[in-house]
C-alpha cells in the first residue's frame, strides 16, 4: 500500500467514518422533533393515515390557535416570572454565601459547607412531602411564591459550590489591596467580587434557569390554578384537554421546543463551560 | 482574610442558609418526624412509632418499585452514560461540531413533559410512529403495545430517558476529552494507534474521573426519576413501571397518607445517600489527576 | 448546642408553630367561593354567566369560581380546599359515601328549609330530593344525573358484520367472535387511568353478585375474595379469552379510547352519557346508539340495573354566607339558566328541565333510562372509598389484561385495603 493510502486510512478515514456515524445517529436523535414540527402543519386525519408523509403546506394557523386556546402565553409568562425570580435569589444569596466560604475563616464554616454539599445529593423526595404540608399551612400554595422558594433553595447548593470554585480562583492580592485601601466587607463583595464573578454567575444563571424552567413535580403539586401554571404543567393540562387533537398538540409542543433549541445554540459556550466546571471536581 | 466584624461572614451566609434551611433542611427534618405518625394532612396526627416502616418493608408494591428503578438505572447507565461516551468519542474524531451537539443535546433542554407527550404518541400502539414504521416495512410481528405490555413498558421509558440524556453525558465526556493534552494523543498516534485503540486505551482511561462522576449522577438521578414515568405510564401497565417516586406521590397526594408516604421517602433518601456515600468513599482514595 | 444546630431547630419549630397557628377560619369577606372539577368549556360559560347575574343582583359581592383538575378534586383537592384558608362556600359532590362523609365532617349544611320556603322552593320534585338527603335532611342541591356506563355501538359496523347489538352476555361474546373474525376490534376501551373499564366491569360485577352484595362489599363489609365475586370476575376472564377488548386498552386513556370508536376502528365502546355531545362534535357522520349492559347469565342482581351518578352542590356548613349561597343556587336553577345548562349538555334535575327541549334523542333516552331504572348502582370511585375503588379498578384491569386470575386479583384487593 502506498504511503498516501496509509495516511488516508489512519488520518482521514476515521474522521469520515466518525462523522458519518454521527450523522446517522444525529438523524435518529433529531427525527422525533423534526417529525413533531412537520406534523403540526398537517391535519389530524393526515397524521393518522400517513404519518410519514410531508405536510402539504406550511400553515402556522394551528400554531396561533395552540397559543390562544392553550394559554401558552400565560404559561410562558409564569415560567418566566418564576424562573427569573428564583435565579435572582440564587445569584444574590449564592454569591454572598460563596463569598463567605471563600474569603473568610469562621466558626462553623466546615459544617455549613457540608450542609450545602448535602443539598447537592439530597433527593427531592426527602423533603417535598413536608415542604408541601408547610406551604399548605402557610397558605402559599397556588401562588408563584410556592415555586420560587423551592427552586431557589434547590439551586442554592450548586450555586454556592460553583461560585466558591470561581471565587477561590480570584487572586488573594486583589482583596488585600482593597482592604488596605479601606474597603469594607460589603463594598468588597459588591464592587470587587461580583463583577469578577460574572462568568461564574452567567453559568449558574443558565443552569438554575434551565432547572427552574423545566421543573415539573413541584409545579404539579403546588399550582392548580390554571392562570398560574408554568409551561410543564400547563402543557400537561393542555395535552389532557386536547389529547386527540394531535396537530394542535404538536403545534403547542413545537412552540415550546423551538425557543429552547435556539437558546441552546446561542448559549452553547456557557453551557459547555458550566458542565466542564461542574464535572472537573 | 479577616472581616471587619466577626458577625460579617454569618451575615453573608444568612440569606442562602435561610432559604435553603426553610425550603429543604426543615422539611427534610419534618419528613422524618411525619414518618412516625399517621396523618392525613389536616386532621389529627397520631404517633405510631415504626409502624409505617414495618408496613413499608411488607409492601410488595414498594419493594417492586425498587426493582423497577434499579432496572431503569441499569438501562440508563447503558443508554445514557455508555452511549454518551461513545458519542463523545465519535465527536472528538469526526467533524461538524456544533450541529451534532445541537442534535444530541437539544432534548436535554426540553421539559420532560414535552418529551413524554411526544413519545406517548411515538409509542402509541394504534397509530404511533414506531408501529406505523414497522408496519410500513412489513414487520407487523414486531409491533407491540409498547407502553401497555409489561415486558416492554419499563424499557420503553428507559429508552426515552436515554434519548434525552445521552446528549448530556456526551457533553460531559466531550469536555473531558478536550482536556486531554494533545501531545499524549499525538504520541499514541505516532506509535501507530488507530482511533478505536486510542479511544479504548488512552482517552477513556484518562477521563476516568469524569466517568465516575457521570455514573454517580446517573444513579442518584435515576432514583429520583419522576416526570417521564408519571406522564408516560404513571405506574402502569399493572404496576410494572411503578417506581418509588410515583408510588410516593400517589400515597401522599391521592390517598392522603402523609405518615406512610414520609416513611417511604425516608427509606428512599437513605438508599440514595447511602449509594452516594459508598460510591464517593470507593473513589476518593484512588483518584488520579 | 452549637449555634447552627440551634438555628436549624429553631427554624423547624417555628415552622411547625406557624403551621399550627394557621386555622381554617371561614372567610367573612363578601366573596362567594364555588369549587368544582373541570366541567368543560360549555358548562364553564354558563357558570360564568350566572356568576355575573348574581354579582349584578348583589352589588358589592363577588363570585369566585374555582375549577380544579378533575382527578385532583376527586382525590385530595376538595379536602385541601375545605380545610384550608378561604374554603369554598359551595362545592360539587356526588351522592353516596362522599356526601355522607361531608356531613360527618361538618361540611354540609342542612338546607331543607331553603327547599320548603326558601329560594329553592318549587324547583325540584320531592322524589328527586329524596336522593339528596342524609338522615332525612336535604344536604345538597341537585345538579345533574348521568349514566356512568352503557355500551355504545357503531350501527354501520355491526350491520356490515351482520350482527345485532347484544342484549345478553352470550350474545356479547358471540358478537366479539364474529367481529374478530371480520378483523374489527369489537370493543375499544381507554383504560390507562383504570376507571373507564373499571366502571363498566364493576357494573357487570354488580349484576352477578347482586346490588346488596355490591353495596356491602364496596361499602366496607366482608372480603372481595369470595365465590360470588370470583364468579363475577370469571366473566372478565371470558372477555379476555374472546379478545373482546383492544390490546392497547391499558396504555391509552379514555379520550384516546373514544377516538378509536369515533374513527370506526372499533365496533363498541363502553362509556358514559357524555359521549353523545362529544361524538356529535368529533364524528358527525358516526351513526351510533347504545344498549344498557347486556344481561348476565344467572346473576343475583337486577339485570336492568343502571350504573349512574347523581351530582349536586353542597353548601358548606362552615360558611358565613349560607343564605347567599342558597340564593346563588336558586339563580343557577332558574328556568332560563337551566335551559342554558341543557344546551351545555348537562341533564339538570329541575322540574323545568323535564319540560323537554331540542336534545339528542339518545341523551333523552339515557335520562329516561336512569329515571326509570329499577335499580341504580353507584360507581366505585364516586360512591365509595377511593382507595378501595383504586384497588378494585386495578384488579379488574389486571384480569381484563390476562395478567391475573380472578382469585389472585380479588385476593390482591383484600390485601391492599387490609381486609
Amino acid at each position: 500500500m502506498t504511503g498516501d493510502a496509509r495516511r488516508f486510512r489512519t488520518r482521514r478515514l476515521p474522521g469520515i467514518l466518525a462523522t458519518g456515524g454521527l450523522a446517522l445517529l444525529a438523524i435518529v436523535f433529531f427525527f422525533p422533533m423534526v417529525w413533531m414540527v412537520l406534523s403540526s402543519f398537517k391535519s389530524n386525519s393526515e397524521i393518522f393515515r400517513a404519518p410519514f408523509a410531508l405536510p402539504t403546506g406550511i400553515d402556522f394557523g394551528r400554531w396561533a390557535e395552540a397559543w390562544e386556546v392553550g394559554h401558552l402565553g400565560s404559561y410562558a409568562l409564569n415560567s418566566a416570572i418564576v424562573t427569573a425570580a428564583s435565579v435572582f435569589v440564587i445569584l444574590i444569596c449564592g454569591a454572598a454565601a460563596a463569598f463567605a466560604f471563600s474569603r473568610y475563616r469562621f466558626r462553623g464554616r466546615g459544617f455549613f459547607m457540608s450542609l450545602f454539599a448535602l443539598g447537592l445529593i439530597l433527593p427531592l423526595q426527602s423533603y417535598f412531602i413536608a415542604q408541601s404540608q408547610l406551604f399548605t399551612q402557610l397558605a402559599i400554595t397556588d401562588t408563584r411564591l410556592a415555586l420560587i422558594i423551592p427552586y431557589a433553595a434547590m439551586g442554592m447548593s450548586l450555586a454556592v459550590y460553583l461560585l466558591k470554585v470561581y471565587m477561590d480562583a480570584l487572586p488573594h492580592e486583589l482583596f488585600e489591596a482593597a482592604r488596605i485601601d479601606g474597603a469594607g466587607d460589603f463594598r468588597m463583595f459588591r464592587t470587587l467580587a461580583m463583577p469578577l464573578l460574572r462568568p461564574g454567575l452567567a453559568t449558574v444563571a443558565i443552569f438554575s434557569a434551565l432547572a427552574a424552567w423545566n421543573e415539573f413535580l413541584l409545579a404539579l403539586l403546588y399550582i392548580q390554578d390554571d392562570t398560574l401554571k408554568t409551561i410543564p404543567t400547563g402543557l400537561l393540562a393542555f395535552s389532557s384537554r386536547y389529547v386527540t387533537d394531535y396537530a394542535l398538540l404538536f403545534s403547542a409542543l413545537s412552540i415550546v421546543t423551538i425557543p429552547m433549541i435556539v437558546i441552546y445554540v446561542v448559549f452553547n459556550r456557557h453551557i459547555v463551560e458550566g458542565i466542564t466546571a461542574g464535572s472537573v471536581k | 482574610m479577616k472581616s471587619t466584624r466577626p458577625v460579617t461572614p454569618y451575615l453573608f451566609l444568612a440569606p442562602a442558609l435561610a432559604v435553603f434551611g426553610f425550603a429543604v433542611l426543615a422539611p427534610m427534618l419534618l419528613t422524618v418526624g411525619f414518618s412516625f405518625t399517621e396523618w392525613n394532612g389536616f386532621g389529627p396526627m397520631t404517633f405510631v412509632g415504626v409502624d409505617n416502616y414495618a408496613r413499608a418493608t411488607a409492601d410488595a408494591v414498594f419493594r417492586d418499585s425498587f426493582v423497577h428503578v434499579v432496572i431503569y438505572i441499569l438501562a440508563t447507565l447503558v443508554l445514557e452514560v455508555a452511549l454518551g461516551l461513545g458519542l463523545a468519542g465519535l465527536l472528538s474524531v469526526g467533524r461538524g461540531g456544533l450541529w451534532f451537539r445541537v442534535a444530541f443535546f437539544a432534548p436535554v433542554m426540553l421539559p420532560l413533559v414535552v418529551v413524554a407527550v411526544l413519545w406517548s404518541f411515538v409509542y402509541n400502539a394504534d397509530f404511533g410512529l414506531i408501529n406505523a414504521g414497522l408496519g410500513a416495512i412489513g414487520l407487523h410481528d414486531f409491533q407491540r403495545v409498547w407502553l401497555g405490555d409489561t415486558s416492554t413498558a419499563l424499557l420503553a421509558v428507559s429508552f426515552v430517558s436515554g434519548w434525552v440524556f445521552a446528549g448530556f453525558y456526551m457533553m460531559i465526556f466531550y469536555a473531558a476529552f478536550r482536556q486531554i493534552p494533545n501531545e499524549v494523543l499525538e504520541a499514541a498516534r505516532m506509535d501507530g494507534a488507530g482511533e478505536w485503540a486510542l479511544f479504548r486505551l488512552v482517552k477513556v482511561p484518562m477521563i476516568r474521573n469524569a466517568i465516575a462522576v457521570a455514573i454517580l449522577l446517573c444513579v442518584t438521578g435515576g432514583f429520583q426519576g419522576f416526570d417521564l414515568f408519571f406522564v408516560l405510564t404513571n405506574g402502569g401497565p399493572y404496576g410494572s413501571t411503578e417506581i418509588p417516586t410515583t408510588y410516593l406521590v400517589k400515597t401522599v397526594f391521592r390517598n392522603g397518607d402523609v405518615g406512610y408516604g414520609s416513611a417511604m421517602a425516608v427509606v428512599l433518601t437513605a438508599i440514595v445517600l447511602g449509594v452516594g456515600f459508598v460510591y464517593t468513599r470507593l473513589h476518593r482514595p484512588g483518584t488520579t489527576a | 448546642m452549637r449555634s447552627p444546630a440551634k438555628h436549624l431547630a429553631a427554624l423547624a419549630t417555628g415552622a411547625v408553630v406557624l403551621a399550627a397557628a394557621c386555622t381554617s377560619a371561614p372567610a367573612s369577606d363578601n366573596v362567594l367561593r364555588i369549587a368544582m372539577g373541570s366541567p368543560g368549556e360549555a358548562q364553564i360559560r354558563v357558570w360564568d354567566d350566572v356568576a355575573k347575574q348574581f354579582e349584578a343582583a348583589n352589588p358589592g359581592m363577588k363570585v369566585e369560581l374555582n375549577y380544579q383538575d378533575d382527578d385532583l378534586y376527586q382525590t385530595i383537592g376538595l379536602q385541601n380546599l375545605l380545610n384550608g384558608r378561604n374554603a369554598p362556600d359551595i362545592y360539587f359532590e356526588w351522592t353516596g359515601n362522599r356526601l355522607a362523609q361531608r356531613v360527618k365532617d361538618g361540611f354540609a349544611a342542612d338546607i331543607s328549609s331553603k327547599f320548603d320556603s326558601g329560594p329553592l322552593a318549587g324547583l325540584f320534585d320531592d322524589t328527586t330530593l329524596d336522593e339528596y338527603k342524609i338522615e332525612d335532611k336535604i344536604v345538597m342541591v341537585p345538579y345533574s344525573a348521568d349514566v356512568t356506563n352503557v355500551l355504545w355501538y357503531n350501527k354501520q359496523i355491526l350491520a356490515d358484520a351482520g350482527v345485532q347489538p347484544p342484549t345478553s352476555w352470550e350474545e356479547l361474546l358471540a358478537v366479539c367472535d364474529t367481529l374478530n373474525a371480520a378483523g374489527v376490534t369489537p370493543i375499544a376501551s381507554g383504560n390507562k387511568d383504570l376507571w373507564a373499564a373499571g366502571n363498566w366491569l364493576s357494573h357487570m360485577a354488580s349484576r352477578v353478585v347482586g346490588e346488596d352484595a355490591y353495596v356491602s362489599t364496596l361499602g366496607g363489609t366482608g372480603k372481595f375474595a369470595t365465590p360470588e365475586w370470583e364468579k363475577a370476575f370469571g366473566y372478565i376472564t371470558e372477555l379476555a379469552d374472546h379478545k373482546c377488548v383492544n390490546e392497547s386498552a391499558n396504555s391509552i386513556d379514555d379520550n384516546e379510547g373514544a377516538q378509536l370508536f369515533f374513527q370506526g376502528k372499533a365496533a363498541m365502546h363502553p362509556i358514559g352519557s357524555w359521549l353523545v355531545s362529544w361524538a356529535i362534535d368529533e364524528a358527525p357522520d358516526l351513526d351510533f346508539d347504545y344498549v344498557n349492559l347486556p344481561a348476565m347469565p344467572d346473576g343475583a342482581g337486577n339485570q336492568d340495573s343502571v350504573i349512574g351518578v347523581q351530582t349536586g352542590f353542597v353548601i358548606n356548613a362552615k360558611s358565613a354566607k349560607v343564605d347567599k349561597a342558597a340564593e346563588f343556587m336558586a339563580m343557577l336553577n332558574s328556568d332560563e339558566n337551566v335551559q342554558k345548562l341543557i344546551e351545555a349538555e348537562v341533564t339538570p334535575l329541575t322540574k323545568s328541565a323535564s319540560a323537554g327541549q331540542d336534545i339528542d334523542s339518545r341523551s333523552a333516552n339515557l335520562t329516561a333510562l336512569l329515571n326509570d331504572a329499577p335499580a341504580i348502582v353507584l360507581p366505585p370511585d364516586t360512591g365509595y372509598d377511593l382507595e378501595m375503588a383504586d384497588a378494585l379498578y386495578a384488579a379488574e384491569a389486571a384480569v381484563l389484561g390476562g395478567q391475573q386470575t380472578p382469585a389472585e386479583a380479588l385476593g390482591g384487593i383484600d390485601k391492599k385495603i387490609g381486609r
